[in-house]
């Protein structure tokens, strides 16, 4: 599987490499404590070790910002793995056997999740289970179960057709090793790329579902609260605002210039296309 | 005795209902056609606050459509209302009201003792609210003439005045009631005029009004879901005030004094930061002292609340008379709480609902405790239906956050089953004591109960409740405190 490197591998890479870097780096060192509230810094401007100010608590934007990436990271990987974890299996289950009544099962609960909004259904756990990181993990994971549940099943059913397979169903291979040597190996770059994007969706579920109260409980910091707590600092310090919106902003376009690429990347068909034209 | 009341009327984030009375500013004669519009955060469901709980009816229609016979002023004074005067009896059981003349209702069916009795009977017979409890102690409402009417007492009650000033003592027409929920009849300087429902209530000058004509000819009541809609409205010149500032930061929107003007005043809303007084850690009372001497009060006020509010120090507001200043009982000091504590940390559950002023606070209050070696772990419920169910119903916490909104509440700490779990016969013996005494016993006992609480750290008091009003310039008569269950309209005026 090699590709040429493109623009949006690169960009997209740079942007989920800050994100990354900024939340390994949080867990030895930040500028300050980012929950440390301190009223004689309220709406601190920034400069002097406060490179983008404090705010209303006093608290640092900055070593928020940093921290908050390890929050948003930490759902993003959980919520996607749950995804994966669970969508790509039954994928490719409903996709080996496409005319059994298992494959339709599969198929047709999957679209009832898939019909379920995600943050209806996150805003439903964290009122039954209690707000927190962890259920809006599980909640946007399952509500990503589809997507992954979907684009396995459709990838499974192409390789199913292909001369290999059938070299291995004839040498009598079980399903469950055919599954695993042959269909996941020539899936996963299309999983790869749906994490990808899926990522970008879970950085903007936890953002919204922070920003409405029901996700990451405080004081953790997290971009969605920041945002939520600078809304009536709109008018007059919107830099607090600003950031964190730009930083949801920026990693979100970062995961999806990531899938875009990944996908051209690996993508043998669309490699010859272009080294044919 | 519990009230379960409050909740209902925090439940839309009614933190607003403005006081009774206010100095009569806005006395300057005014050409016919004003009016004003003045922004609410929830619209009452009806309009019948006899059958309806809910903070936002008697908001809008106590003293502006329903008199009664007396009504609080801007100090938390009983003043005389549609009762010139009244005469307590030497054992302090009966009262004897004498009724304005020439009083009459917007239906206009004159106002007479017999409506006295027709209204304060109806309390027992036809109400459906759980505070109508604070009337038992009537025993008996008569006619003396058309001008006098009599109340009579089981015993002698220090609350049953200040319960007439509120919804409670309303006056209805013995002809007026068919209909509540839609068409209220009352003897008030307002009479309904529309209802859009979902958008606004206009209420129109009572032109048979007996007092002072109001001097605007029309208020619209126009009601937001959402804070920010209710701010830019005002920016925007959708409406002239707004009753009640949610978020205090967006204050700074209207700093021009060229264009707004903002009041501040008080409310009986004290945000209590509880404690479980039934387990551990804070059964122990040193480690509730430690607690009180932890958080730095002031920090909290100017970050939690951009510094809006009061710092009280117990559970009475300074509107009530046997306010004291208890502020200096636990002074910030994170050395002694340290001392106090032993040199243990501690873990506790701060569940608190999600609103606001408790998310804020917790935030300070959990950095703050963090200094002593108190590691709070914050777990925002869903307010009304989750909190009210973990914290208030199950006592399952150690720590909590809310605003208790309902005036002169002090008794809920002797209730040993309210969420507190306080348990200190002493303080119930004092607040008995208070009911049946005389007024100045009264002010006594409950100045020594609202001491013990603060000594004995049964909670610490975070702050009060600030009533927060922007208005545009040149509006007046705006009630600075809310400290009654009504905005009062009746001085309102625009220049």
């Amino acid at each position: 599987m090699r590709g040429r490197l493109n623009a949006g591998l690169l960009v997209g890479g740079a942007l989920v490499g800050i994100v990354v870097l900024a939340a390994l780096a949080s867990f030895f060192w930040t500028p300050h404590d980012p929950t440390f509230v301190d009223a004689a810094r309220k709406l601190r401007e920034p400069g002097g070790g406060y490179l983008l100010g404090a705010d209303k608590y006093g608290r640092d934007t900055f070593s928020q910002l940093m921290v908050g990436a390890r929050t948003t990271l930490y759902v993003g990987i959980v919520a996607v793995g749950i995804a994966a974890v669970i969508g790509a299996p039954l994928g490719v289950i409903a996709g080996m056997t496409p005319r059994g009544w298992l494959s339709e099962l599969i198929m047709r609960v999957n679209d009832l999740v898939f019909a379920f909004p995600a943050l209806l259904l996150a805003v439903m756990l964290g009122a039954v289970y209690g707000a927190g990181t962890l259920t809006a993990m599980i909640a946007i994971g399952v509500a990503t179960v589809p997507a992954f549940a979907r684009v396995a099943r459709a990838a499974t059913l192409q390789v199913m057709v292909t001369d290999y397979i059938l070299a291995a169903r004839a040498a009598g291979r079980r399903r469950p090793a055919i599954a695993v040597r042959h269909v996941l190996p020539n899936i996963s770059s299309v999983l790869i790329v749906q994490a990808s994007v899926s990522f970008a969706i879970a950085i903007l579920a936890e953002a919204a579902l922070s920003f409405l109260g029901f996700g990451t409980r405080p004081p953790t910091p997290s971009w969605g609260r920041m945002l939520q707590e600078s809304q009536e600092l709109l008018f007059s310090t919107p830099r607090l605002a600003l950031w964190p919106g730009l930083a949801i902003a920026l990693a979100v376009l970062g995961f999806n210039l990531l899938g875009d690429g990944l996908r051209d990347f690996l993508d043998p068909k669309l490699r010859r296309i272009r080294a044919e034209g | 005795m519990r009230r379960i009341g409050i909740w209902i009327a925090m439940g839309g984030l009614l933190l607003s209902t403005a006081a009774c009375g206010g100095d009569s500013g806005g006395g300057t004669s005014t050409p016919a056609a004003q009016s004003l519009s003045v922004g609410f955060v929830a619209e009452p469901a009806n309009l019948d606050f006899t059958s309806t709980e809910g903070a936002a009816i008697p908001q809008a229609l106590l003293v502006n459509v329903y008199e009664g016979l007396v009504k609080l002023d801007q100090d938390g004074k009983i003043m005389p209302l549609l009762a010139e005067k009244w005469e307590v009896s030497g054992d302090r059981k009966t009262y004897t009201f004498t009724l304005r003349k020439n009083v009459k209702f917007s239906s206009g069916a004159p106002f007479t003792a017999d409506d006295v009795v027709f209204s304060l009977d109806r309390v027992k017979t036809d109400w459906k609210l759980k505070i109508k409890s604070q009337l038992d102690v009537v025993d008996k409402v008569e006619k003396k003439d058309d001008s006098t009417a009599v109340v009579t007492l089981k015993r002698p009650s220090n609350g049953f005045l200040y319960s007439m000033a509120t919804r409670l003592g309303a006056m209805f027409s013995r002809t007026g009631v068919a209909d509540l929920a839609n068409k209220p009849v009352g003897t008030g300087p307002y009479v309904l005029g529309s209802w859009r429902r979902g958008d606004s209530i206009q209420l129109n000058a009572n032109p048979s009004y007996w007092g002072a004509k109001p001097s605007l000819s029309s208020i619209t009541l126009k009601y937001f879901k959402d804070a920010t809609a209710m701010n830019n409205a005002l920016l925007t010149g959708g409406i002239d005030v707004i009753s009640s500032v949610q978020a205090p930061e967006s204050l700074q929107q209207f700093a021009d004094p060229n264009r707004f003007e903002t009041i501040e005043g008080t409310t009986n809303g004290e945000v209590v930061l509880s404690m479980n007084n039934a387990r551990p850690p804070f059964n122990d009372k040193k480690a509730r002292q430690a607690v009180r001497h932890a958080i730095d009060h002031k920090a909290l006020l100017d970050t939690a609340w951009a510094g809006r509010g009061q710092l009280i120090g117990s559970m009475v507001p300074p509107t009530d008379p046997w306010y004291e200043d208890r502020t200096g009982d636990y002074p910030y000091d994170p050395a002694k709480a340290k001392e106090l504590l032993g040199g243990n940390t501690l873990t506790v559950k701060m569940r608190i609902p999600n609103l606001p002023y408790a998310v804020n606070s917790a935030q300070v209050v959990k950095s703050q405790l963090a200094q002593v070696g108190i590691n709070a772990e914050i777990e925002p419920l869903e307010f009304p239906a989750r909190w009210l169910d973990v914290v208030f119903k199950q006592g399952d916490y150690d720590m909590s956050i809310i605003n208790h909104v309902e005036p002169r509440d002090m008794g809920i700490f002797a209730d040993k089953s309210y969420y507190f779990h306080y348990d200190n016969p002493e303080f119930g013996k004092l607040l008995a004591s208070a009911d049946e005494g005389t007024e100045q016993q009264q002010t006594d006992d409950l100045k020594k109960a609202a001491k013990l609480l603060s000594d004995d750290a049964a909670a610490d008091w975070l702050f009060l409740f600030p009533n927060l009003i922007v208005a545009k310039k040149g509006v007046t008569g705006l009630p600075k405190n809310a400290i009654a269950e009504s905005f009062d309209f009746t001085a309102l005026a625009k220049q």
